[in-house]
């Protein structure tokens, strides 16, 4: 497989952490917290999306939506239950109770999902084959023996839709532009007479949204159990902190960085040892933090 | 003067009076032919109980980092698991996988602490100036690294076998199992004892005084001329030696090191406890950690009645373990026994 093969996989990678990373970045930079437990919504956004497409059976767009819808409501909900109320006790407590949230949603779907996800894997395989022949057999020549397959492909168009809806939205509705107002300082937007709260629970819905949609494009790769999104969370974490925690362009960025190095760590390391590429990404979080902890393109995180 | 009088009256002098019974009552056991037969109910009782003055050390200096300093280190077992590999790598002999050197095992439990204590210093220069949370994630990815690392070098680290054949110094000479096991608590749990009277006297001083100014307002502190870098420098490669040691104590109790004793659900464990205690008051950290233990406790009793799988289990536990944190700090954000209004927090 060349470097070019690589490269592809790069990008898939970096697609669907961006999209993920997007939501995790509109959370920091407006409620000014990391939210921990934002793996389990994608996790959450996959097992609906792989039900509703398996079980029912729906056509995939369908899944998509209502995973997405699904997402978004889990992500309001719990914001206004247990992030709300501590909203103004500082980053420490929001981090740890997302924390503690994070551990009571992986293992709440461990219980009724089951360790290995095996309930759900016959599922996603009726999925891949009655709902969707084209993908699960297509894939396009690109040049010589370089190939993308159609899943990955929809994978990169989604990031692609993703990116040029949330460019429209930040820049050209009243609801964007507050909430990067709200970003920049929010005391300011309140006096502005912007609804604060208001904007919050966007982010809120906003960032669930993104997270199903992610969680989806995941398991139609591969299978969903109740660690897939925990799997993921340090990637879109360290994507976020290398774009420059609060900047959802930087995110972008941040993503495919870490999206091309875990593939091209795959090519590089010797035979045996590419199960340390998934610490590359916290290795990348670890160095930028020190360097240069506001990131590409991010707000300043040292203190004083 | 009657013997009550002659009895210690601070905590720190108790303790130390406490951990050094402990530790002769430890060592009559393991070096004497004095043997002790325990009922076969309680072993769970002594299992858990291991680990709960195990888990102690490493909550007594992560309390100095987080409850006195305020320096939020969420890769707290990253430590743990530095003393517990070095142990097991200087120590091991015939190991399955990965180094054993076969050097004597108190050695080579000086050499765990000082690198753990040299990571702590490492990472403390390195993150220490970042925001509370950005350093929290620093120290959790950190952990996450070494993690990585101990799977997947396997020549170096055994990977997901981790180390075996590392000695048992309390097993050797105790001889039969019942013996080993008490005598393993009372040694361990004097080392607790002890490393609390330590922790107590540098907290009681103005020493201490000076690392909770830090946590209440850094700048402040830094203005009437404490270097508070060093400040937080020192309080946290102490609490990272401290994981060093509980991770060297663990390493030579099992016999072995494996990645799946070192996750995240072990800083989870450790924090929960100092949290539901109360950071801060080292004898609250311990309380809440012997609830939190205590629940592991009950969840093995459980699970002998309960119509569930040993796996659904192990869910429930960390579900009813994920809500006591977050409703902790929701309703009591300074502990159960910690001060509120010391901590600055309105609850």
């Amino acid at each position: 497989m060349g470097l070019a093969q690589n490269i592809i996989f790069g990008l898939v990678t970096g697609s669907y952490i961006a999209i993920a990373a997007i939501g995790f970045t509109l959370i920091y930079g407006i409620v000014n917290m990391i939210n921990f437990a934002y793996g389990e919504y994608l996790t959450i956004g996959a097992f609906v999306g792989v039900v509703t497409a398996g079980m029912l059976p729906m056509p995939l767009p369908i899944a998509v939506f209502v995973a997405m819808v699904a997402s978004g409501a889990v992500s309001l909900v719990l914001a206004r239950l247990f992030f709300t109320p501590i909203n103004e006790t500082g980053p420490v407590p929001m981090l740890l109770t997302s924390i503690g949230l994070g551990l009571v949603l992986r293992n709440g779907i461990r219980l009724t999902a089951g360790r290995s996800g095996r309930y759900f894997d016959t599922e996603v395989a009726t999925f891949r084959m009655e709902n969707l022949p084209e993908l699960s057999v297509g894939s396009v020549n690109l040049l010589g023996d370089l190939f993308i397959t159609t899943q990955q492909l929809l994978v990169i168009g989604s990031a692609v839709v993703v990116f040029l809806g949330l460019h429209t939205l930040l820049t050209r509705t009243d609801v964007g532009i507050a909430m990067r107002a709200m970003g920049d300082d929010e005391n300011l937007a309140r006096v502005r007479g912007i609804d604060t709260q208001m904007i919050r629970d966007s982010v809120w819905v906003l960032a669930g949204v993104l997270a199903g949609l992610a969680g989806v494009l995941i398991g139609v790769q591969t299978s969903v159990s109740a660690g897939t999104g925990f799997n993921h969370i340090l990637q879109i974490l360290s994507a976020a902190i290398l774009g420059g925690a609060g900047s959802p362009y930087g995110a972008i960025a941040g993503s495919y960085v870490i999206g091309l190095m875990l593939a091209l760590s795959v090519a590089f390391l010797p035979a045996g040892m590419t199960g340390i590429s998934s610490a590359i990404a916290f290795l990348v979080l670890v160095v930028v933090l020190l360097v240069k902890p506001s990131g590409i393109a991010g707000q300043e995180v040292r203190e004083a | 003067m009657s013997v009550a009088d002659r009895l210690p009256k601070s905590d720190s002098e108790r303790a130390l009076l406490f951990g050094g019974i402990c530790i002769v009552l430890g060592a009559l056991l393991t070096l004497t032919p004095l043997r002790t037969t325990l009922p076969s109910g309680l072993y769970v009782f002594f299992e858990v109980g291991i680990l709960f003055v195990i888990y102690g050390i490493l909550v007594l200096g992560l309390n100095l980092q987080y409850g006195h300093t305020g320096l939020v280190n969420f890769g707290h077992v990253v430590f743990f698991a530095v003393g517990a590999y070095t142990v097991a790598m200087l120590s091991a002999q015939d190991t399955f996988a990965g180094i054993g050197l076969g050097f004597p095992w108190p050695l080579t439990l000086v050499v765990g602490v000082v690198a753990a204590a040299l990571l702590g210093a490492i990472v403390g220069a390195t993150s220490l100036r970042l925001r509370d949370d950005f350093l929290a994630i620093a120290t959790l990815a950190t952990a996450e690294i070494f993690h990585t690392l101990f799977i997947n070098f396997r020549g170096i680290f055994g990977g997901n076998v981790g180390i075996l054949g590392v000695p048992q110094p309390v097993k050797e000479f105790a001889g039969d199992a019942d013996t080993t096991l008490l005598a393993t608590l009372l040694l361990i749990g004097g080392f607790a004892a002890l490393t609390f009277t330590v922790v107590t006297r540098l907290t009681d001083a103005p020493y201490g005084r000076v690392l909770r100014a830090i946590r209440a307002d850094e700048l402040v502190t830094r203005s009437v001329g404490k270097a508070t870098f060093t400040y937080k420098m020192q309080s946290f490669v102490y609490g990272a030696a401290l994981a060093g040691l509980a991770g060297g104590l663990f390493a030579l109790y099992n016999g072995a090191v494996a990645p799946g004793y070192f996750t995240i659900q072990v800083t989870v464990t450790v924090w929960i406890g100092m949290l539901l205690g109360g950071a801060a008051n080292n004898r609250a950290v311990l309380a809440g950690l012997a609830i939190i233990m205590g629940l592991r406790l009950l969840s093995r009793f459980a699970l002998g009645v309960a119509p569930v799988s040993a796996d659904a289990f192990a869910s429930i536990r960390l579900v009813v373990v994920g809500m006591i944190l977050i409703i902790v700090i929701r309703y009591r954000p300074a502990g159960i026994w910690g001060n509120a209004k010391e901590l600055g927090v309105d609850s």
